[in-house]
């Protein structure tokens, strides 16, 4: 397990740096481990991205930041508040918990009408609400109809409904399409622009990468990584993927590049070899395989995507967890 | 705290499908009973437990159909609370409900105390509609409305719709409990139902016949009826075995609610 760049800083005062911090968080349900031991650590003001396959516990843990599960075991502080009191910082706190849930036969105005009383909040926050989501025209109309994209907006007005300092959003693109990620998008960089901490998870990496300035990965409810995206980022070093024109020449080329000092990966199903970008250009590549006599017909850069990382970091695909779906993440 | 929670509660409960189903469906029914009663009562004597257009002239003449629409209105009232807290889970909408306000107690009470003064003016609405109808059809049938509205007349209306009133708010919170309980709005209304019509019921005939003064639905219709002339059941005796379950249910109510974790 890695865990990287935050130091764990747990039952945090007000005015902390970090708006979330958990040390130990665990939830069984049975003799289920569903979260294990998660030390989370999230600076105020960040975008952080909660990353992890289905099934790996995201929803369980943000289900226990916002008081609705009762963790079996750990600790945590959320904007100065302890986790054992909900009460001292939900109302600082806006949240969208796995899919949009209203009253379908009550107006998109009225659900917020009934959220902003329950909170106290009052009405007059329920306009700028809707229209920062784009929600103002549809806001008198049922929610039962609603497309799923206005659905999302109007969980997104709810959770900006309490002015928060914190919006945890779960899975915000589900069932979205193009144009709807693309909008989600740049509604969450405006809350980060506003100086809002946003928790959003999502198990499409890619997503967090485009939006995220922080990340948390989690598989198999275990952390196995947290830190700055940029800092992740500075880990994808490149590989060089060269091929032989002739593919029996596959062998002698790697033990040239070898020879050089090079770590090479060959791989004769797809008759490549794979070198590390760092220290060697193509061009020397290029130029020791001529040396050897090989002429390649293919030399290109290949980047690894956070994905690869996430594998290489959780080694995924050597250990699996039962009931963990992969695809969700390639 | 608790008035954000009722107010909140209020939001949904006004909605016009509702409020219009639940206070004409009651008034409708309330009114079939009076009509009933004084379309087959007889001149004199009670035919097949029926009042006479005799007793019907009397001071609590007004009050027949209504104490014998109460079980209905029971049964409603116990279906629309189940369904109040129990589409919170099938929705998903508790989730959001807890996050605007984690004090779970805080959050049951002020819904319970929405739901039942819901169904205490729905109630309300019933008996005037209800009294109305009685009024026209003790002309229809020639019967004298005159004691109905002296000062005895007047008082047993108002007991007669107190008693009513408080058997409507213990069905509401038997619903609203165990619809919390159940979580589903369907299984809530079976079960409440069950008990009602078939397990009392079983219970009297094959297990326990001495059982009526301690059972949840006959101590209700006892204070819904001002005492049970069939089981031999005071008033008080009913008020206190019914106030006794419902404050049960009411403590297991909040003590479930505030322990189980939210997963819906």
């Amino acid at each position: 397990m890695t865990v990287t760049a935050v130091t764990r800083r747990t039952g945090e005062p007000p005015g902390s740096l970090l708006a979330v911090s958990t040390d130990g968080l665990t939830k069984r349900f049975g003799d289920r481990t569903v979260v294990d031991g998660v030390d989370l650590a999230i600076p105020r003001g960040s975008v952080c991205g909660f990353v992890g396959p289905n099934g790996a516990g995201k929803t369980t843990t943000i289900r226990m930041l916002l008081g609705l599960i009762r963790p079996t075991a750990g600790r945590g502080s959320i904007l100065g508040g302890s986790l054992t009191d909900p009460a001292s910082y939900l109302h600082k706190v806006g949240a969208l918990i796995e899919s949009p849930a209203f009253y379908p036969q009550l107006s998109g105005r009225d659900n917020l009408k009934s959220l902003a009383r329950l909170g106290r909040i009052p009405a007059a926050a329920i306009d700028p609400a809707l229209e920062r989501t784009g929600m103002t025209a549809r806001a008198g109309d049922k929610y039962r109809s609603y497309s799923l994209g206005m659905k999302q907006r109007l969980g997104i007005a709810a959770a900006l409904l309490p002015a928060p300092e914190l919006l945890i959003l779960d899975e915000p693109a589900n069932g979205l399409d193009p144009g709807g990620i693309v909008e989600m998008r740049g509604l969450i960089r405006s809350f980060a622009d506003d100086g809002i901490t946003v928790l959003v998870s999502s198990h499409l990496i890619s997503e967090i990468e485009q939006v995220c300035d922080h990340i948390v990965m989690i598989r198999g409810g275990r952390l196995v990584h947290q830190g700055p995206v940029a800092e992740l980022a500075a880990r994808r070093r490149p590989d060089i993927v060269v091929a032989p024109e002739h593919a029996a020449d596959l062998g002698q080329l790697a033990r040239i590049l070898e020879v050089s000092g090079l770590s090479v990966a060959a791989s004769q199903a797809d008759g490549t070899a794979v070198v590390p970008a760092s220290g060697v250009s193509a061009a020397d590549l290029n130029r020791l395989a001529a040396r050897g006599g090989i002429t390649l017909r293919q030399i290109s850069e290949r980047t690894h995507s956070l994905e690869d990382l996430f594998f290489e970091l959780t080694g995924a695909n050597a250990a699996m967890s039962p009931g963990q779906e992969m695809g969700a993440i390639r | 705290m608790i008035v954000a929670s009722y107010r909140s509660e209020w939001v949904k409960l006004k909605r016009k499908s509702l409020l219009l189903s639940t206070f004409l469906g009651l008034a409708a029914a309330s009114s079939l009973f009076v009509l009933l009663i004084f379309s087959n009562a007889t001149a004199h004597g009670s035919g097949g437990g029926l009042p006479s257009l005799q007793q019907l002239a009397r001071p609590n003449g007004l009050v027949f159909g209504l104490t014998r629409a109460t079980f209905l209105l029971g049964v409603v009232a116990f279906g629309t609370a189940a369904a109040q807290t129990a589409s919170e889970y099938s929705l998903g909408t508790l989730r959001q409900l807890l996050v605007r306000q984690p004090r779970r107690v805080t959050l049951l009470t002020g819904k319970m105390l929405a739901v039942i003064t819901f169904m205490v003016l729905a109630t309300a609405f019933a008996a005037v509609v209800a009294f109305l109808v009685a009024n026209v059809m003790a002309q229809s049938r020639g019967v004298s409305t005159s004691a109905w509205f002296t000062g005895t007349g007047l008082e047993d209306l108002l007991k007669a719709l107190g008693n009513i009133e408080l058997a409507v708010i213990g069905y509401s919170i038997l619903g609203l409990v165990i619809g919390q309980f159940l979580r589903s709005a369907v299984a809530a209304v079976i079960v409440g139902f069950a008990w009602l019509l078939v397990i009392e019921q079983f219970i009297l005939t094959r297990i326990v016949p001495s059982a009526a003064p301690w059972l949840p639905g006959i101590s209700l219709s006892t204070i819904a009826g001002g005492g049970n002339s069939d089981f031999g059941i005071t008033y008080s005796h009913g008020l206190v075995v019914a106030a006794v379950y419902i404050g049960v249910a009411i403590a297991a109510a909040w003590i479930t609610f505030a322990r189980r974790d939210v997963t819906a």
